[in-house]
């Protein structure tokens, strides 16, 4: 398969997630929802479910405004609203951490606005970190096992979740490759970027992983295209197709991201040894560098730079989405990161409902023509 | 031209309640910035923190939400928040943290001037936003953060695991404060503590409660301004006595039938959400100019500690309203209303906490048909003045007078 069809294929489950449940769903599958930003699918998937992404989608809001006010984010507000409209229909539970503001309401106005789906809360302490953190993150896991037990009649038996944590690792690593490898080859659009991310969200792992692996194969035997001006994007979702397509036709080549859809799900791996449910809570305690997760030192921004420096970006996009305000609160810090560093930082505020995308265009024009 | 009279008011009985919390409140500031003059360190402290903490061990605190609060009521709220959104703070963050990260930067504001920090505790029981409000603070002033994770509750009852989890922590707090102002935790003061903010508690508790007799002894909004007290110094002697004489001026309001609220009460409606400080006189005689009194707000719950030992001090701060689940808040309203005979209520859309109003619409309307009021909202903000419509609130609260007053059978109006 060409370079083009393995993408086109990426395209295709990114575009329809909802073929892609009914598939699995006609299949005898069990499908269980997962909000953003992090829920433990290594433990979904062993109890014999298909963990699916539910990060919402580009709709107009209908039904969610009777239960969110709208200073919540769009991310919560369409998935409450494809939740309400039955988009979601067959899925036999969601788990929604609780690790924003907004995400705890989530869960609450879930029970209330589509009872036909069972809400399971993720507790994740925020102070993760030592026993005392740990201990908690597992029993938040237990927690989620007792309440999936309970929604759809599975069994969770802890000898096969060390199988599922390699089944995830085995991912993370190819989509780190994948990541470097995109860095390599400006020809591969900031659209087909985003198809690959997102549809690992609405795959088995395991298949996605074959995939990404052909596409790997695919790039290394060819000839990376034209130098495009190297960017780093930064943010909770960059998956807007009109957005996208501004970064392709003003020549942006995206060389790393730090979004929380993209990137930020695969850089921890979980150790493979020891007890698996032990060794989850320990991957979550590794976990850092995120909007959503206590940074006591403020590491993020300096993260961030320290990346696009090293991918040769020269400049950073902050695709700020309205309403987030962890995102909010750590733009300040970022975009003071980068002026010490003397790189570029340009923001481009996006929600779900947006749909003329011109000031995003005139804004990302010009951090184009300051970075020429 | 006649000359302008001013009103004479009457000086303040400095036995009087309302002198005692008002001297408390702003004793809290003086007593940090002196001791921040005689070398000590001062921390800056979120709302929900367990002051038995700071106030065991002998260190003075400084609350940026009250500062914040007392900042916009004093009528800078705009001017400080957009300080913050200059240095690219989005205007649609909590207002309180833009107008704390104005001040982390200006370190003045005649408005409400308060001592640095040296150390900051943080605990996000009322909403994760603290945590990065704090982190920014912490990165901006290069202090140490402290911060105690006490998680949102999905459930009804408060976990082992979850009372484990919150004990490590606090423990750990303890030694790193120790560690960071050279000060020392004592069993037996924090025994004494533990006493005084129990005895304050159950004062607050009784005093708010008073709102159960028809007329209600006091105006709600009282409640606004005394809650600083219970929020920075519940742990002190003299803010159980004060509270004590709040209760006992309600008693005696009660029995001689007078009122704080200087009208005729035909309406009781429950005020929900933080109050809108920069327009606290319109909010207020917008429904005092009805006969409307608020008798009470989820605040009259919300600092009944009243606990008896110290993993019972740590569920109750596990219980705080906002880090509880829809039913179990619900639940905690629908009693106040139904125990002081409340008639309607009044949501406060606020802007500025995503969390107190990102389940608000649901809950209110669980509320409402429990016990058979009518609900209505309006859009505002806590802190940041261009969030709010006097005339969408006059609206709004003259719709609630007609629907309350409809019910009683068009008699009050």
């Amino acid at each position: 398969m060409s370079t083009q069809e393995l993408l086109r294929r990426f395209h295709t489950v990114a575009a329809a997630p909802k073929s892609q449940m009914k598939k699995y769903l006609e299949a005898g599958e069990k499908v269980v929802l997962t909000a953003p930003v992090y829920t433990p699918e290594e433990i979904i998937h062993t109890m014999g479910f298909v963990p699916m992404g539910a990060w919402g989608a580009d709709v107009p809001l209908e039904r969610s405004k009777e239960y969110f006010p709208a200073f919540i984010c769009s991310v919560m507000q369409s998935i409450l609203d494809l939740g309400m409209k039955g988009v979601y229909e067959g899925a036999s539970a969601i788990v929604i951490p609780s690790l924003c503001d907004s995400l705890k309401c989530l869960g609450q106005n879930w029970k209330y606005a589509v009872p036909s789906i069972p809400f399971v809360p993720m507790t994740y302490p925020q102070n993760r970190w030592g026993k005392v953190g740990t201990d908690f993150t597992r029993a938040g896991y237990e927690r989620v096992i007792a309440d999936l037990e309970k929604a759809a009649g599975a069994k969770f038996d802890p000898a096969k979740l060390s199988d599922s944590i390699k089944i995830y690792n085995a991912h993370n690593a190819v989509m780190r490759k994948v990541d470097e490898a995109l860095a390599r080859h400006p020809e591969i659009t900031a659209a087909q970027r985003s198809d690959i991310f997102k549809s690992a969200f609405f795959m088995k792992k395991e298949e996605h992983t074959v995939w990404a692996e052909e596409l790997l194969a695919a790039l290394d035997a060819q000839e990376p295209g034209a130098d495009k001006v190297k960017v780093m994007t930064t943010g909770i979702l960059c998956d807007s197709p009109a957005l996208l397509e501004i970064f392709d036709d003003l020549g942006l080549h995206i060389a790393a991201d730090d979004v929380a859809a993209q990137s930020r799900q695969y850089r921890t791996d979980c150790n493979e040894d020891g007890d698996p449910l032990e060794a989850l809570a320990d991957k979550f305690s590794a976990m850092d560098h995120c909007s959503v997760l206590y940074d006591p030192d403020k590491k993020r921004p300096h993260t961030i730079v320290e990346q696009a420096k090293a991918r040769g970006a020269r400049g950073v996009v902050v695709v700020l989405t309205k309403f987030c305000d962890p995102e909010e609160f750590d733009y300040p810090p970022i975009k003071n990161a980068c002026n010490q560093a003397g790189l570029a930082v340009t923001l481009v505020e996006v929600d779900r409902q947006m749909r003329n995308f011109e000031q995003a265009r005139t804004a990302l024009e010009t951090f184009r023509d300051v970075l020429a | 031209m006649a000359e302008e009279v001013k009103k004479q008011r009457t000086p303040p009985d400095p036995n009087s309640a309302k002198y005692k919390l008002g001297k408390i409140a702003a004793d809290a500031y003086k007593d940090a910035i002196a001791a921040k003059e005689r070398g000590e360190k001062v921390a800056w402290v979120s709302s929900n923190f367990p002051v038995e903490i700071p106030e065991t061990m002998g260190i003075a605190t400084v609350y940026p939400e009250n500062q914040a609060a007392g900042i916009a009521a004093r009528g800078a709220g705009t001017r400080m928040c957009e300080e913050a959104e200059a240095d690219g703070y989005s205007n649609d963050i909590c207002a309180y943290a833009r107008i704390s990260m104005a001040y982390a930067k200006l370190k003045s504001c005649p408005e409400q001037d308060v001592a640095m920090p040296d150390v900051l505790l943080c605990c996000n029981n009322i909403c994760n936003c603290m945590i990065k409000w704090y982190e920014n603070l912490s990165r901006d002033l290069s202090v140490p953060l402290i911060m105690l994770d006490i998680p949102f509750n999905p459930d009804d009852e408060v976990s082992d695991a979850q009372v484990a989890y919150v004990k490590g922590q606090f423990l750990d707090a303890i030694k790193r404060l120790e560690d960071i102002t050279g000060k020392k935790w004592s069993d037996e003061k924090f025994q004494e503590v533990m006493e005084n903010s129990c005895r304050t508690s159950r004062a607050w508790l009784a005093a708010t409660a008073m709102a159960r007799y028809t007329p209600s002894p006091f105006n709600g909004f009282d409640l606004l301004n005394h809650m600083a007290v219970m929020v920075t110094a519940r742990g002190k002697p003299e803010a159980a006595e004060a509270m004590e004489t709040l209760l006992k001026e309600y008693q005696e309001n009660h029995e001689t039938g007078k009122s704080t609220f200087r009208a005729e009460e035909k309406y009781r409606i429950m005020f929900e959400g933080i109050a809108c400080w920069p327009w606290l006189r319109v909010t207020s005689t917008g429904l005092k100019g009805r006969g409307i009194n608020m008798v009470t707000t989820i605040y009259a719950d919300a600092f009944g500690f009243d606990y008896d030992s110290f993993d019972n001090m740590i569920r109750a701060y596990c219980k705080v309203p906002n880090a509880i689940n829809l039913e179990t808040a619900r639940d905690k309203r629908v009693k106040l209303c139904k125990d002081n005979s409340v008639e309607g209520l009044l949501v406060h859309t606020n802007r500025s906490c995503k969390l107190w109003s990102g389940f608000m619409p649901e809950m209110s309307r669980q509320i409402g048909a429990e016990c058979g009021i009518p609900v209505v909202s309006f859009d505002g903000d806590q802190a940041d003045p261009r969030n709010f419509s006097e005339a969408q609130y006059d609206t709004r609260v003259q719709g609630l007078a007609e629907i309350m007053d409809s019910r009683k059978g068009g008699k009050t109006a």
